[in-house]
């Protein structure tokens, strides 16, 4: 196998601090650091004539220490920090944050809640999802689908400015609860974007996937075997495309997963072609669960928002303000207690997952009763399948590096955290 | 009911091989986006989006109702409110008091909302709009008076007010508000009429 004979190298392999030997063919490529299809990363490429033998992508670029700046800010402060992990997919990555404090306080959020969550959930996923396929299709010179993939990720950023008020860094789910309920016209609004999106998905598929020229690209191309997944521990749609039946919300339903009806895709093959197939069949499962969910809050009373503990000591402001009777302010907005500004978690460690758009997110959370956390723990998805590149790029020839990258749909933000 | 697997295979080339196939219905959807294309784009300070009321824009304090509890300067994520101390009249014991008044730095905030919605009495909210230029960053540190007040937004005076409406064909459809702008003519005559003589906005 190259991958093995790749990666084993003579001496310390510190990357970018190495004297590499040079040997008569070989050159040093270096893809990144600022590279104006993805952001900030890099990846050493040594290459003989135009085949690939070594990648070592270089994690590093965007560290911002995300976990000790945790440690010094209070809890609820900490939601708008993990947001920017990775900003398009906001309530997915915050999410499991929240529920590991939610086990630590004793709480669970109430009914109407979880749907609301799993709402903002399904929206994030399918634009996170556009985005990484825009970026696909400018990395294969594709400039059409990066246009309509953006274009269309708007439906989605808009539907969730509605619900939130902000189109990227929502800060919506909190401990015990949500901070909105849908606005009055939301459900219709949403259904014509699914509509909209479902007859979309089917253009994509013609002028990109099906399309001869990209299909060439990328069939049999970074081929990652139902083996070589596993052992790397992959995660997200990537493992899915190479057959193995992981996700989150098939093996530990969270939120409302466990009462909506959707199908997890799992693809044999394994390429990049799969791998951005099962992207697309994920996208067509979120619409389904977006109605469904929609269809849901509609019938059921706007009751049960935020859990109990907290709601019941709300004056009849907090009430007014949520029936809109405050000329100046929005309607359906939740207001938090006080307590939240303060709020002290009891002692204890606790972990929680959730699946995000490019697959699971981990959050360990630990807490000595401070208004502070003692330490937390992120496990980002994009860190978990950067080492995929290292194994499955050598091999190939240069050109093949943005069908592979692109189809890891990899966010160099949410590794470095 | 929880979810399901479904296995799934890549879609096989179409037999009729790669040209009819593929390419031509590539270019027949390209066809059909160039003669009916799909356009969202906004003419920025010609035209600008009129959000809903929910939008987490900038925030404005109603001094009257603030009680002074610093729960917003307190949950500040960013350390973007601070309490500013001020002496009061107050008339029932006669008597200057100092009193704690919240103030905002434009940058830092994040627009997160959450001093909006930790407030007991409402005593801040937000304005449905973000796009707002300061001339050098201590502008940026708002003084309390000028906390109170809804700041100016320019492209209000000069473009056109545009809402977005979901459709199920094109997505999103950029439509001209024209409630806004009849209300922005109105007030116009209305400012020409008391002036005597109009002065067309020459910022």
């Amino acid at each position: 196998m190259e991958a093995g004979t790749a990666s084993s190298g003579s001496g310390i392999h510190l990357p970018g601090m190495e004297i590499a030997k040079a040997s008569k063919n070989r050159y040093e490529v270096m893809i990144g650091p600022a590279h104006p299809g993805s952001g900030h990363m890099r990846i050493f490429v040594e290459v003989d004539g135009d085949i690939m033998v070594k990648v070592d992508p270089d994690i590093g670029f965007v560290h911002r220490t995300m976990e000790k700046l945790a440690e010094g800010r209070e809890w609820i402060q900490n939601i708008p920090l993990f947001e920017r992990i990775a900003i398009l997919d906001a309530c997915n990555i915050t999410l499991p944050y929240v529920r590991a404090v939610e086990k630590l306080l004793g709480i669970e959020a109430p009914e109407r809640a979880r749907y609301l969550r799993t709402l903002l959930c399904e929206i994030n996923r399918v634009a996170s999802h556009l985005y990484g396929m825009g970026i696909f299709g400018v990395f294969l010179g594709h400039s059409t689908l990066y246009m309509w993939a953006f274009g269309d990720r708007e439906v989605f950023i808009d539907l969730a400015e509605r619900l939130t008020g902000a189109r990227l860094t929502h800060t919506y789910p909190v401990f015990g609860g949500v901070r909105r309920d849908i606005p009055d016209d939301f459900p219709e609004d949403a259904r014509k974007a699914t509509r909209y999106m479902r007859k979309r998905l089917n253009e994509y598929a013609k002028i990109f996937l099906n399309n001869p020229n990209i299909r060439s690209r990328l069939e049999n191309v970074g081929v990652l075997t139902k083996n070589q997944a596993a052992e790397l521990g992959l995660v997200g749609p990537n493992i899915r495309a190479s057959g193995i039946r992981y996700d989150v919300r098939l093996n530990e339903p969270y939120e409302a997963y466990g009462d909506v009806d959707f199908e997890i895709p799992v693809f044999e093959e394994g390429d990049s072609l799969a791998r951005a197939w099962a992207r697309v069949e994920e996208v067509r499962q979120s619409l389904n669960i977006i109605d469904q969910v929609v269809t849901w809050l509609e019938k059921h009373p706007r009751e049960n928002f935020m859990h109990e503990k907290f709601w019941k000591t709300a004056p009849k402001l907090y009430k007014d303000v949520y029936e809109g009777k405050i000329s100046y302010s929005p309607k359906y907005r939740i207001k938090l207690m006080p307590i939240f500004a303060s709020l002290k978690v009891p002692p204890g460690k606790s972990f929680a997952r959730v699946e995000a758009g490019r697959g699971e997110i981990v959050y360990y959370v630990e807490s000595n009763g401070d208004i502070f956390p003692y330490r937390v723990r992120v496990v980002s998805p994009s860190f978990r399948n950067v080492i995929a590149f290292k194994y499955v790029m050598p091999g190939h020839r240069l050109m093949d590096l943005p069908a592979i990258y692109g189809s890891f749909d990899y966010f160099p933000p949410a590794f470095d955290r | 009911m929880p979810a399901k697997v479904s296995q799934k295979k890549n879609p096989k080339r179409n037999p009729l091989g790669k040209v009819f196939a593929g390419n031509i219905g590539a270019l027949a959807v390209g066809l059909k986006y160039f003669f009916d294309p799909n356009r969202i784009t906004l003419l920025y300070p010609h035209e600008y989006i009129k959000l809903n009321k929910g939008y987490r824009g900038f925030i404005v304090l109603i001094k009257e109702k603030c009680i002074s509890c610093s729960s917003c300067a307190r949950i500040c994520p960013a350390a973007a409110m601070r309490m500013l101390s001020v002496k009061v009249y107050n008339e029932k014991l006669k008597k200057y008091m100092i009193k704690k008044y919240p103030v905002i730095n434009y940058n830092r905030c994040i627009f997160c909302g959450l001093c909006v919605d930790v407030c007991p009495t409402e005593a801040l909210y937000h304005v449905p709009y973000h796009d707002i230029v300061y001339e050098n960053m201590n502008d940026m540190i708002l003084s309390l008076e000028d906390f109170q007040k809804e700041p100016e937004n320019i492209e209000f005076k000069e473009g056109i007010p545009v809402k977005y409406y979901f459709d199920e064909r094109r997505g999103l459809v950029k439509t001209p508000y024209m409630e806004e702008l009849e209300k922005r003519n109105e007030k116009e005559e209305k400012n020409q009429k008391v002036e005597g003589e109009g002065e067309k906005g020459a910022s």
